[in-house]
């Protein structure tokens, strides 16, 4: 029993992890300590949600990798292992039901037993003790959905850790703050420092520096798969961990300002939604503008919001002529606004319709709703299309799920040129596509521009954003945090505002932006 | 950085790799009830655009082998065309539901409803023309039509919900116009809508090759058609190449009603008497048939001659087992049988399916 006091909690060696020939994790060691809060920090795509997915079971670790758990050893990548090791796990999406009860919802965690007859105010009892132990001014008799989401929040990690004061398990938290508001996040740090009082170990996945420095004890960095470092916070500062996750030196800049132009192509003005606050910006005839940012930051939702697909909660977006858009859709559309989404497979096109019928049908070319649609002239056209894009095949009548992510994505700008509008939004425009593709899906961005619309790139690789746009505006925490353009446009300077680094609003306070 | 799955404000950590087809599993497309994934995995029992020719052709064999000397007559050829007019007309109406990804199970009930409903206005009260009548029924089950619309489109009830509870409606209805008793007999003109025969064809059977045309026109030929069933294949993607959405769903739901209106004139008009209980029969088949036809002849979407071909291949079978000797019940066993069996195939081979690919799929990792 002496081992299981001295051996930390958890510890990883060597974990490997790859997909599809690409590393997504290499050789990644990990030690957990008892009673410490350990952050893992990492761009988009460092390998972060690969290493949580693995120790929760969804993925299999390349044969090499190890872990041992309190000296024991423990079988990486199965969900059954990690229940055992007393793994607990609190995503984004909280796994609560909002339908049920608070009570409810903690015993669901539970085992039932053998029990027949489920007292709910034997449940509810327990449940508020439970709460207690905490200090949780939480009611377990209401529905959960009344409660906000610092409160669900907690709710789920008490669900997963169980009675406070035999904390033997592990408590990882994957982005807990991403949905929170600052003064919510300082109560969930609360829980998160009590736990660690009491001996617990938290593993604590962040985008967010400030958190780091605000809640950890220590902090792992990934970059491209690798661990970078793992070194108390006391012995970093800011920049350092910046430099760090970006893995090259900030250097110092001035921006120059850009000109005055009045020819927008559009124009939004204090669009707010479900993360986006406030999003304010301009788009140029002739501009290729981008949004880049985390996951997260809003740069996910900020198209949907102006294109109309979902629902905005205030700001007014505009098109040349001065005419609304945003009202829905189909409006957008009809004003000039075309939208090529991110998740191709479920919102790009039909998968099961030809490509024909995908190319053609924002603009059907009889005018009469009631008009004969002739397939054959559908067909020519199609074609037509197809090979100026070099989409293989060039067959019409193929299923648009047949083809590769690249050709798809081709299809997908084709029907949009075909149409024509003033505004081109493109969401991801290059994610899961090929070299050859991507490259002319660039040379189409950029004629599109040069014939005088605006576009409207949202990405979240710095790399491309960098290279393609004009002007970037970097998103964090749903606001606009930086405008980068001319010579201070690199994918260094993109990353590094994404995480939070080189603006002084930091220093005003945890995730404060004026 | 490419290797990750784009974001999306929707779909929750979605790993899938691009290219990879999106695959409904039958029981959940079950489950959901939403007719698009039931037809995309009727679609994959790969039957062959033309195989209910063949069966249709296997079926009439079979029988003119068993009962010669009453199947093959004239008389059998002009019965089938016509008992299965009415029900043709109702299969195709509910296909602009289907296709726009709406159930109206209200439209049997709709179309008992308006032959209740026109036999009553020419019978009672002002004893109105056969003309008058025929043009305020129409009127009226689009109307019902639209309210289905109203619920499905404007409200957002799951179609199946929405027009079951029109359909309870309905049948209320019709037990406060009918009394119980039967409405009839009607005026002789207005019999002689459905009793003719043109070129010794039937002439209901006429009038189901009419509106099936019509149909087709509108569904597989014009820009309506066209974003109607890109809102049933899949309704957001639609939304975002700028396709109304919701105006295709209401849109689908009057047809619908208008297709069971001119169902219920034809039904009022051939049997010359009519009470409130005679739509709901009607119902099973005008969906095996519309399901069946989504496997002919444009596989893996709801189609007029899929359907048409659909109703005279059951109506055969129907007709055959009649003159075999089989009772009344044969029709709603027959029915039933080629509706579960069609689908509950389905279910089994993408089961089947699926588990090979996964063995595949494993090995290949293995390797």
């Amino acid at each position: 029993m002496t081992t299981a006091k001295t051996s930390p909690p958890l510890a990883i060696k060597n974990l490997s992890k790859a997909f599809q020939g690409q590393w997504a994790l290499r050789g990644v060691d990990l030690e957990l300590r008892a009673g410490e809060v350990h952050a893992l920090v990492g761009q988009n795509g460092s390998g972060k949600s690969t290493l949580i997915k693995i120790l929760a079971g969804y993925h299999q670790p390349e044969p090499g990798g190890e872990a041992t758990c309190f000296g024991e050893p423990f079988h990486l990548g199965s969900s059954d292992a990690a229940r055992e090791a007393n793994l607990h796990f609190i995503h984004q999406d909280l796994a609560i039901i909002d339908q049920l009860s608070v009570a409810e919802n903690l015993a669901l965690g539970q085992r039932y037993g053998l029990k027949f007859w489920l007292s709910p105010r034997r449940e509810r009892k327990a449940a508020q003790a439970l709460f207690a132990s905490y200090g949780l001014p939480i009611d377990a008799g209401v529905p959960l959905r009344t409660l906000g989401a610092a409160q669900r929040t907690m709710t789920a990690m008490v669900r997963a850790l169980g009675h406070a004061d035999s904390p033997t398990g592990i408590l990882v938290l994957d982005e807990p703050t991403a949905s929170l508001s600052d003064e919510e996040s300082q109560r969930l740090f609360e829980l998160v420092r009590s736990v660690r009082d009491k001996g617990g170990s938290v593993l604590y996945v962040t985008h967010r520096l400030h958190e780091v420095f605000d809640l950890a004890d220590r902090v792992t960095v990934l970059r491209d798969g690798r661990r970078v470092a793992t070194e108390p916070v006391s012995r970093l500062d800011h920049d350092a961990l910046v430099e760090l996750i970006i893995g090259r030196r900030l250097e110092e800049f001035y921006p120059e300002p850009p000109a005055a132009r009045d020819d927008s192509a559009l124009t939004a003005k204090g669009v707010s939604g479900r993360v986006a606050r406030d999003v304010s910006l301009t788009v140029h005839a002739g501009e290729i503008v981008g949004i880049s940012g985390l996951t997260g930051s809003g740069v996910e939702e900020i198209l949907h919001l102006m294109f109309g697909s979902s629902p905005r909660t205030s700001g007014t977006v505009e098109v040349r002529d001065g005419t609304t858009v945003g009202a829905s859709p189909s409006q957008s559309v009809r004003a000039g606004v075309a939208f090529s989404p991110a998740d191709r497979q479920r919102l790009g096109g039909m998968g099961a319709w030809s490509l024909r019928e995908n190319l053609t049908l924002p603009r059907l070319l009889p005018r009469g709703p009631l008009r004969w649609l002739s397939p054959r002239r559908e067909r020519a056209e199609a074609t037509e299309w197809l090979q100026r894009f070099d989409v293989v095949p060039t067959n019409a009548e193929a299923t648009f799920s047949s083809l590769s992510g690249g050709n798809q994505q081709k299809v997908v700008i084709a029907r949009w040129l075909r149409r024509g509008a003033g505004v081109y939004f493109f969401e991801e425009p290059t994610a899961g596509v090929d070299v050859g593709a991507k490259r002319a899906i660039y040379e189409a961005l950029s004629r599109v521009a040069a014939d005088g619309a605006g576009v409207l790139v949202a990405s979240c690789d710095a790399e491309e954003i960098a290279s393609i746009c004009d002007r970037v505006l970097v998103m964090r925490s749903g606001r606009i945090a930086k405008e980068l353009s001319g010579d201070a446009l690199t994918p260094d300077r993109v990353l590094a505002y994404s995480v939070g680094s080189g603006d002084p609003v930091r220093h005003q306070g945890p995730g404060g932006r004026a | 950085m490419n290797a990750s799955a784009p974001p999306s404000t929707k779909a929750k950590g979605s790993a899938q790799p691009s290219g990879a087809e999106p695959r409904t599993s039958a029981k959940q497309a079950l489950r959901e009830g939403n007719p698009q994934g039931m037809v995309e995995v009727l679609a994959r029992l790969r039957l062959g655009r033309f195989s209910g020719l063949f069966l249709w052709a296997a079926i009439i064999v079979v029988f003119a082998i068993w009962v010669p000397d009453t199947f093959l007559t004239s008389t059998t050829l002009k019965s089938i065309l016509s008992t299965q007019a009415i029900t043709g007309v109702l299969a195709i109406a509910v296909l602009f539901p289907l296709a726009v990804g709406a159930f109206d199970l209200s439209a049997a009930q709709n179309m008992g409803l308006s032959a209740l409903v026109c036999g009553s206005l020419m019978t009672h009260g002002p004893h109105l023309s056969p003309a008058t009548a025929i043009v305020l029924t129409i009127a009226m089950s689009m109307a019902i039509g639209a309210f289905n619309g109203i619920l499905v489109a404007g409200i957002g009830i799951s179609s199946f919900i929405a027009t079951l509870g029109t359909s309870s409606l309905l049948l209320a209805t019709g037990a406060v116009i009918g009394h119980g008793s039967y409405v009839g007999p009607f005026p002789e003109s207005f019999a002689s809508l459905t009793d003719k025969e043109v070129l010794g064809i039937p002439i209901v059977a006429i009038y189901l090759l009419v509106f099936a045309t019509l149909s087709w026109y509108v569904l597989a030929r014009t820009p309506i058609g066209r974003r109607a069933y890109a809102t049933g294949a899949n309704a957001d993607a639609a939304r975002l190449a700028g396709v109304r959405t919701g105006r295709s769903v209401f849109g689908g739901m009057v047809v619908c009603g208008f297709g069971a209106g001119i169902a219920g004139v034809m039904l009022a008009s051939s049997t010359n008497a009519v009470n409130e209980t005679l739509g709901p029969a009607y119902l099973l088949p005008a969906y095996a048939a519309a399901f069946l036809g989504s496997t002919q002849l444009v596989p893996g979407r709801f189609n007029v001659w899929g359907t048409v071909l659909a109703i005279y291949l059951l109506g055969t079978g129907v007709s055959g087992l009649q003159l075999v000797g089989g009772s009344l019940w044969v029709t709603d066993y027959f029915n039933g049988v080629a509706l579960i069996g069609a689908v509950g195939t389905a279910v089994l081979i993408d089961k089947y399916r699926g588990r090979r690919e996964k063995a595949r799929t494993a090995k290949q990792n293995d390797e």
